[in-house]
């Protein structure tokens, strides 16, 4: 995975890099809003990282720009700013995901990952023991494979996609039927039931949060 | 060295003393008022002392001439007669003289020394006189017995003297005409004339109290209009004070106090502008020192070197914590009025957005080994909507749940909820820590106290979640849970 950090700070950039690396990722630094718009335009890169207060060009320019160019290009940004009016204003500029410094690194990861798993959504996930292939519509454990009914699947899709994030009633109803007179929530934990069994020995585990709805866990 | 005012060697100084005469903290409209018609009411005896006077020297004359004028006439019915004096004094014209009771009217004839002739011995004697001058009328007062009924009471009377000649060339004698006439008509027209004078004086005077009066009041209003204007806001709002159809002076009043309101409210401005810069500043390297701790802790060589690890953690720690107090001083900023101000009111559903703030928190609360969830409530529930600044009230949702996983400890256990009680929306954010003792539940409110010295927290949390929601026209306080366990109550005004 190709990661382009721009971030001018030198020591923010430089742990950051080597955590990147260390977490599987290929990373470019890049210290100012020129080099960074060149690196991205020119080169091939999975996912940019962008801190908003760069040298030179400024980070919603660059960000401008960017997706411009590449519209399908995953953008994280980075800000010291974190009132509301840059929120939206980052958002609007094409920003995928927000994050405000400073930032536990294991979140900075976990952002990155789940930002691309939705941009390479038809991808094969590998969680646990859990394989999810979008595109062939299947799923296996331990290479069994998994027999999963339509709202089995759009279930542990949602709780997959949004994983470190609780999956709440109202998204799984959704998920089921966009009618809202169809949408009845007092199944839901039939099947969390039905799915807890079949995900048995998967290292992949669905946690009730009282009240809320339900998260993804994966034994390490 | 306290400087004396030069009015002090003076005896204004007593003066200024006296209440009511200064300013100072009385009331401006009864100084005015005072000063107004004090100088009026001098002014009133004045003019009447003085009409008094006059009245009593216009009477004196015109009685003093009649006084003559009686004392010729009875000269004239004295005629010498040889060596003597013939009186033709017809009893009727002495009747007629002294008829009127009010009005005594005494006369003597006499030829001094001291020879009576004819009236009323008792007749005060002139003043002595060296070489009076012969037909001449000589003045004086003198008192006289009543001689009707009392003899004792006295009688003030005004005299006329005339001395006249007779006799032959050879011989000259000298005859005494006195006219007495009692004082008491004379003191009752001066008196009369007075009243006259003073009475329309003292209406004039009350009448032009009471236009003064109504005038200062007139002219005070806009001062009063302006107390109230300033009474009546919020201490800390800053917006200028506007007044309408002010005199010159109120508007100059209000014009500095509004120069003033600006420059206060500047300097809260630069202030709020240093935090919120200084905090933004310290972001950047607050997140580098906690990337390169995080990274040095990942490292095989520290890992090795417990110590050396430990110490690292506590680095770690520090600037976690210190990133927090960074993000909680922004929040605070954010939340005061000035900001607040700025941000839209809208309309939202407060049992969502609790929802959504407490399943955001979920991992960190499982990361902290807490069961964090929410009450169990229907989808079909009736919404509960509050009016106020969406983005704030999640800041103060965030802040409960952020703080009772800081505090309630490992294996307890939150709830989340929110109910409808009334006219009000109450959410509740409810743990099964170890509680809060009763003298710490108000006193964790205040920007940087703190009831424990565990966990991470800066002691700023449960402030901001104040500013926030008394600025949403809510409530918010800490309750005890039985058996064991702390809740934190917010109430904020339902909307339809």
């Amino acid at each position: 995975m190709k990661l382009l950090l721009a971030e001018d700070d030198s020591i923010l950039a430089d742990a950051l890099a080597a955590s990147l690396k260390a977490s599987g990722f290929d990373v470019e630094v890049a210290s100012n809003g020129a080099v960074a718009e060149y690196l991205l335009l020119r080169h091939d890169f999975d996912i940019g990282v962008l801190d908003l207060g760069l040298p030179l060009i400024d980070g919603l320019t660059v960000l401008k720009k960017v997706r411009a160019a590449k519209p399908e290009l995953p953008m994280m940004v980075l800000t010291a700013l974190d009132g509301l009016e840059q929120r939206v204003a980052g958002l609007n500029a094409g920003a995928d995901d927000y994050l405000t410094k400073p930032f536990d690194f294991p979140e900075l990861e976990a952002r990155i990952r789940a930002l691309l798993r939705r941009t390479h959504g038809a991808a094969v996930q590998l969680t646990g023991l859990l394989r999810f292939d979008r595109e062939a519509r299947r799923a296996t454990v331990d290479k069994t494979p998994l027999e999963l009914s339509p709202r089995e699947w759009t279930l542990l899709d949602l709780l997959l996609t949004q994983r470190d994030h609780v999956v709440t009633k109202e998204q799984i109803v959704q998920g089921w039927t966009p009618d809202p007179n169809e949408q009845n929530p007092g199944s839901i934990e039939v099947y969390i039931h039905r799915l807890r069994r079949k995900l048995d020995g998967s290292k992949v585990s669905i946690r009730t949060v009282r009240g809320l709805g339900y998260l993804l866990e994966v034994e390490v | 060295m306290r400087q004396t005012s030069w009015l002090s060697w003076l005896p204004l100084r007593a003066l200024r003393r006296v209440p009511g005469l200064t300013p100072g903290t009385r009331s401006l409209q009864r100084h005015l008022l005072l000063w107004l018609l004090l100088p009026q009411l001098v002014l009133w005896l004045a003019a009447a002392s003085f009409t008094y006077q006059l009245a009593d020297t216009y009477t004196n004359r015109a009685i003093d001439g009649s006084l003559s004028t009686a004392s010729r006439a009875l000269a004239r019915q004295v005629k010498p007669s040889g060596s003597g004096l013939l009186i033709d004094f017809p009893r009727a014209a002495q009747d007629i003289i002294e008829a009127d009771p009010d009005d005594r009217v005494f006369y003597m004839v006499s030829t001094p020394p001291g020879e009576f002739i004819l009236g009323n011995s008792q007749v005060p004697p002139p003043p002595p006189i060296a070489e009076p001058r012969l037909g001449q009328p000589y003045l004086y007062d003198g008192t006289v017995h009543d001689p009707g009924g009392d003899s004792r009471r006295e009688v003030n009377v005004r005299v006329v003297a005339l001395y006249l000649a007779y006799g032959e060339p050879g011989k000259p004698q000298r005859m005494l005409v006195q006219v007495a006439r009692s004082r008491a008509s004379r003191e009752e027209l001066a008196q009369q004339i007075l009243i006259d004078t003073t009475l329309p004086l003292s209406g004039l005077i009350v009448l032009m109290s009471i236009i003064v009066w109504g005038g200062i009041r007139g002219g005070l209003a806009p001062l009063a209009r302006l107390r109230s204007v300033v009474e009546s806001r919020a201490p800390n709002d800053l917006a200028p004070v506007r007044l309408e159809a002010a005199p010159e002076e109120v508007r100059g009043l209000a014009r500095a106090l509004n120069a003033l309101l600006a420059e206060v409210r500047e300097n809260v401005n630069t202030q709020k502008r240093f935090i919120s810069d200084a905090a933004h500043q310290l972001r950047t390297p607050l997140a580098g020192l906690k990337s390169q701790t995080e990274l040095a802790l990942a490292s095989a060589t520290v890992g090795a070197d417990p110590e050396l690890r430990a110490r690292l953690q506590r680095v770690h720690e520090s600037a976690t914590r210190s990133a927090h107090l960074v993000s909680q001083l922004l929040a605070l900023a954010r939340a005061e009025p000035e900001a607040a101000m700025a941000q839209s009111r809208t309309r939202f559903d407060l049992q969502r957005l609790a929802r959504e703030v407490a399943a955001e928190q979920v991992p960190h609360a499982l990361t902290a080994g807490i069961d964090l969830g929410s009450e169990d409530t229907d989808a079909a529930a009736a919404s509960l909507c509050v009016l106020g600044n969406a983005m704030l009230i999640r800041e103060a949702v965030v802040n409960l749940i952020d703080n009772a996983i800081r505090y309630a400890g490992r294996g307890a256990s939150i709830t989340v909820g929110v109910h409808g009680q009334g006219a009000q929306a109450l959410l509740f954010v409810e743990d099964t820590g170890p509680g809060l003792p009763e003298a710490d539940r108000e006193r964790v409110f205040q920007r940087f106290a703190r009831a424990t010295h565990e966990g991470n927290g800066c002691g700023l949390g449960l402030a901001i979640v104040r500013e926030i929601v008394e600025r949403s026209s809510g409530s918010v306080v800490l309750e005890p849970v039985q058996p064991q366990g702390l809740r934190a109550v917010v109430r904020l005004p339902l909307v339809a």
